[in-house]
């Protein structure tokens, strides 16, 4: 009897389109709430994660000397090969790198050269937007890391940011150091 | 000398709603991928002007200087005439809506539709019906498998839906007395025929959404088994064409739903110009549209065939079999 009058009540249901109506509800309650997009890279950017692998870095110690002792560990743990380490002796007679160069198009972000560095010299940093025309410019040499941004120190959160170009290649600038996690957007209580 | 005064009249009134109705796809394609952006949580479009307005204007510049290509093998005089079919076929049958009623220009009297022929619902119908040439022509004559697939579905779900589209109407002529639309809107001023006609509007709607091969009823150009159906091989401003095609046809039916079941121009608590009225019905109809194809899935081919041949069919003849036993 009770499955009966389930099954007619199921019956009166799809009469009056009740999947229907409640698929239309569903779908009228979505487009009237927030949007999650994260509006990159006009308006928004995200800053990642302190553990994220992105473009490196060489660390510099308190004097502004590069802490890199040149041991060439680092190329050859790189899978990639896409390393260059020429190390020569400085004025204090420290080993010191005297060319350092980063394929970063052959680069997988692995982050095994990190690991291996016996000095705590390179490092992957928080910068992500290095796209390039040419895969020359992509070679990335020793100052240049040495000058390319830090690991985030707050990370994980989306920042206000404005789109402008360096070097030609365009890129999204942050603008204010306080931002929201992404995250509350999506989940739903 | 009035005789000419008419003429032009006349004239003018044809310009400005080709003129119309050649824009509107312009901001109706920002609306549906709004519509479709924000069902999904995004906000759409934002980046060609203000949220994105502009956006369609460049897309357009895009399809216009796109290469137009004209596959090898296609018969390239039918590949040619059949956008135009499409397009031409469609905008006749706007000839017969009524948008609104009379208003008065410097003392003479206008009126807000071209023609109130005696015979608008089957004028409507079967012009309407044209549109499948369109549609067949260019699926055959581009002589690729996915165009003739996807033609041949076209053509079996559109004849099929006509049908109980056609009988659906019938009820709605039983109660106005009279095939000419602006009778039937003229009927309605009191109480609209949604109320005497429900089931007669719920299979109106239905086929109606299967003749302008909205989803749920997508199946001529479903991209997931056919590429994209019976324009697959158009490119340019040919396939801007079949688009502009497809949105007059949403919103002709929008205007029929207005027109024959929702009170045409007849106002409802607000005393706004009747031809305000008639706008935002048949705005309410776009958008309608559009929410239920950002809603529901498509369905199977059979699926298809059942609805139309063994629900909606039966339902609009019992439709008519009620209307009569009340009426009389
Ligand atoms: S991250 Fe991996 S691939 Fe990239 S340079 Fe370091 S070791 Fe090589
Ligand atoms: S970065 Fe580290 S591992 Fe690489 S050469 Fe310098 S000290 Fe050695």
């Amino acid at each position: 009897m009770a499955m009966a009058g389930k099954q007619i009540s199921r019956w009166i249901g799809w009469v009056f389109f009740s999947d229907i109506i409640n698929g239309l509800s569903l779908t009228l309650s979505y487009m009237f709430s927030k949007t999650v997009t994260e509006h990159y890279p006009d308006n928004e950017k995200w800053v990642p994660f302190e553990r994220y692998r992105g473009h490196h870095f060489l660390n510099t110690d308190e004097n502004g000397e590069v802490k890199c002792v040149g041991c060439e560990l680092c190329a050859k743990i790189c899978p990639c090969d896409c390393m260059e380490v020429v190390p020569y002796e400085d004025e204090n007679g420290n080993r010191r790198p005297l060319v350092f160069n980063i394929d970063m198009a052959r680069c997988l972000f692995c982050g095994l050269c990190e690991d291996a560095c016996p000095a705590d010299a390179i490092k992957l940093g928080q910068h992500y937007e290095f796209s390039s025309e040419n895969s020359e410019a992509l070679v990335v040499g020793r100052d240049a890391l040495i000058a390319s941004p830090r690991k985030a120190e707050q990370g994980g959160k989306v920042v206000k940011a404005k789109l402008t170009t360096s070097n030609g290649a365009p890129i999204s600038e942050q603008t204010e150091d306080e931002g929201y996690d992404w995250w509350r957007n999506i989940r739903r209580s | 000398m009035v005789e000419i005064f008419v003429v032009l009249v006349m004239l003018l009134k044809l310009a400005v709603l080709v003129a119309v109705l050649l824009m509107l796809p312009i901001p109706l394609t920002w609306l549906e991928r709004k519509i479709a952006a924000h069902i999904q949580q995004r906000p759409g479009p934002m980046r060609v002007g203000w949220h994105g307005l502009l956006q369609p204007l460049a897309d357009g510049i895009k399809l216009l200087s796109k290469e137009d290509h004209i596959p090898d093998a296609a018969d390239r005089f039918l590949f040619t005439l059949a956008p135009i079919i499409t397009l031409v076929a469609t905008l006749t049958v706007f000839v017969a809506i009524p948008f609104g009623e009379t208003i008065t220009v410097y003392g003479t009297e206008i009126t807000l539709y071209l023609t109130d022929m005696n015979v608008a619902v089957m004028y409507v119908l079967a012009i309407a019906g044209i549109d499948v040439f369109g549609v067949i022509i260019g699926g055959w004559a581009s002589n690729s498998k996915y165009a003739v697939l996807g033609a041949l579905r076209t053509c079996a779900q559109l004849i099929s839906y006509e049908i109980p589209m056609g009988f659906a109407v019938v009820g709605v002529v039983m109660l106005a007395q009279s095939m000419s639309l602006v009778a039937i809107v003229e009927a309605q001023s009191e109480l609209w025929n949604i109320v005497y006609q429900p089931l007669g509007f719920v299979v109106f709607f239905i086929a109606g959404l299967a003749e302008a091969q909205r989803i749920p009823f997508d199946l001529p150009e479903a991209e997931g088994d056919l590429g994209a159906g019976y324009h697959t091989e158009y490119s340019g401003m040919r396939f801007s064409f079949f688009m502009i095609g497809e949105y007059l046809v949403l919103i002709l039916l929008a205007a029929l739903n207005v027109v024959l079941f929702f009170g045409g121009w007849n106002p409802l608590f607000l005393p706004l110009p009747p031809l305000i009225w008639f706008l935002l019905k048949v705005a309410f109809f776009v958008w309608l549209f559009m929410w239920f194809r950002f809603t529901f899935p498509r369905y199977r081919y059979d699926q298809l065939m059942t609805i139309g041949w063994k629900v909606l069919l039966p339902l609009s003849l019992a439709n008519i079999l009620i209307s009569g036993v009340i009426l009389s």
